[in-house]
């Protein structure tokens, strides 16, 4: 599982290391039943407070997306046939509110953004570059 | 553990001369947090560290550590904490392995076999001279010789001055396995501001002898915002309260404010468009430190400073 943290961005580390954890479940680069780092060893990875790692897998068992079981550490929950579809949409959503609000920055319309975006997949389509996660 | 908390200063007054080094500084560390003490040099955080530790004397106000007073038991108070100084200054022409049992007798707490592992673990050259030690060797040595006691309370006065990018994270991942992981409280002072916040609970900006706010990290990020709005809205942005830094660019008003919900509301509410910026640790700390009350004409918004 591979996060890499921005310490100068404005987003709470919490909040990135969330996104971060969703964003490989929802990708399929973690799958049900894989094994997180234990707290310990993630809050070293990353030098960042253990409490923050500890708070950040407490959130993501509560929706589900994680299992703790007990004395045995954290791992991604076999079953999530709901949640994975939501969470991805969940992930997109953010990036589409950014994408719109820029748009209204800018003065761009819907219309106008929603032709762009078609172009775009055109173009990444036709660019038909393997399709690996990064 | 009790609820008291591990560090209590209040209303702390320290001059030096003529200069109020302190001025009414107040502040609370609570047993188990990482507490990181954020100031520009010249701040009083050096002052206040030595005051913890009984090295001087407060004019007026009290100091409080594991519930001791430092001026009446300074002997007791060095015993339960850890210290690890500036510019750690240790017998150069000492071996790693004789600073080490020449330090342990002063400590009837000292642990030999934490000793020992810290030892391997940082991958100290036993039989190095100290002074041929690198600079990162040397934090890494002063930090064994601060914890092997099994100190309650462990207080860094800028641990990572002088280590280059690597040592620096290494020495946050230090303190995240070897102090956080055992539960010791810690205290550290740093002008390092976006490489703290990930291993901080909780930190105090102190400037001018004050400490102008104490807080979560997570609360400072999620209450204090950058708010842009139409420069028309100027009236009404002047009235918010909590104001730490204002600025005219072009058509628009940008604002620092302390509290970022009601602030927003309060203009939502007569119609105004806002737009929320969050902001980083560093930029909360400059709006705090040098943020300006009455906008001036300049043109960009504050830039990062180091």
């Amino acid at each position: 599982m591979f996060i890499r943290l921005e310490t100068s961005s404005g987003m709470p580390i919490a909040r990135q290391i969330a996104d971060q954890v969703r964003t490989h479940c929802a990708s399929g680069s973690l799958c049900p039943g894989d094994r997180l780092p234990s707290v310990r060893q993630l809050a070293k990875e990353l030098a960042v407070n253990q409490n923050t790692v500890l708070r950040v897998y407490e959130r993501l068992t509560a929706e589900g997306l994680l299992e703790r079981r007990h004395g045995d550490g954290t791992y991604v929950a076999d079953r999530l046939p709901p949640g994975r579809l939501k969470a991805q949409r969940a992930l997109l959503e953010q990036d589409a509110r950014r994408l719109a609000k820029r748009a209204t920055d800018l003065n761009i319309d819907a219309d106008e953004v929603h032709k762009l975006l078609d172009e775009v997949f055109d173009k990444l389509s036709r660019e038909k570059a393997p399709a690996q996660t990064r | 553990m009790s609820d008291q908390p591990v560090i209590e200063i209040s209303g702390v007054v320290k001059t030096f001369g003529r200069k109020r080094v302190l001025d009414g500084e107040t502040f609370a560390v609570q047993a188990g947090q990482t507490f990181a003490f954020l100031g520009r040099n010249g701040a009083g955080k050096t002052t206040t560290i030595r005051m913890l530790l009984g090295l001087i004397k407060p004019d007026s106000g009290t100091v409080r550590v594991l519930g001791l007073d430092p001026q009446k038991q300074p002997l007791e108070v060095r015993r339960r904490v850890g210290y690890v100084a500036e510019d750690q200054a240790m017998f150069g022409w000492m071996r790693v392995s004789q600073i080490i049992s020449f330090i342990a007798p002063f400590y009837p707490k000292w642990d030999h076999g934490w000793a020992r592992q810290l030892s391997e673990r940082f991958e100290l050259p036993l039989s190095t001279k100290v002074k041929h030690l690198s600079k990162g060797q040397g934090v890494r040595l002063a930090l064994l010789l601060a914890l092997a006691h099994r100190p309650e309370l462990v207080i860094l006065d800028d641990p990572t001055l002088g280590l280059d990018p690597i040592m620096r994270k290494e020495f946050l991942r230090d303190l995240v396995t070897y102090l956080q992981g055992e539960r010791v409280t810690v205290f550290f002072s740093s002008h390092l501001l976006y490489e703290v916040e990930p291993v901080a609970d909780a930190v105090a900006i102190l400037d001018h002898g004050q400490v102008l706010r104490q807080d979560s990290t997570e609360n400072l990020r999620a209450q204090i915002k950058r708010l842009i709005v139409p420069a028309t809205a100027e009236a009404a942005v002047r009235e918010l309260p909590g104001i730490l830094d204002i600025a005219r660019c072009g058509r628009q008003v940008a604002v620092v404010v302390s509290d970022a919900a009601p602030a927003v509301a309060a203009l939502e509410h007569e119609g105004i468009a806002v737009q929320e910026i969050d902001l980083n640790l560093d930029e909360i700390f400059e709006a705090y430190v040098i943020g300006r009350k009455e906008p001036a004409n300049a043109g960009p918004p504050l830039e990062r400073v180091a």
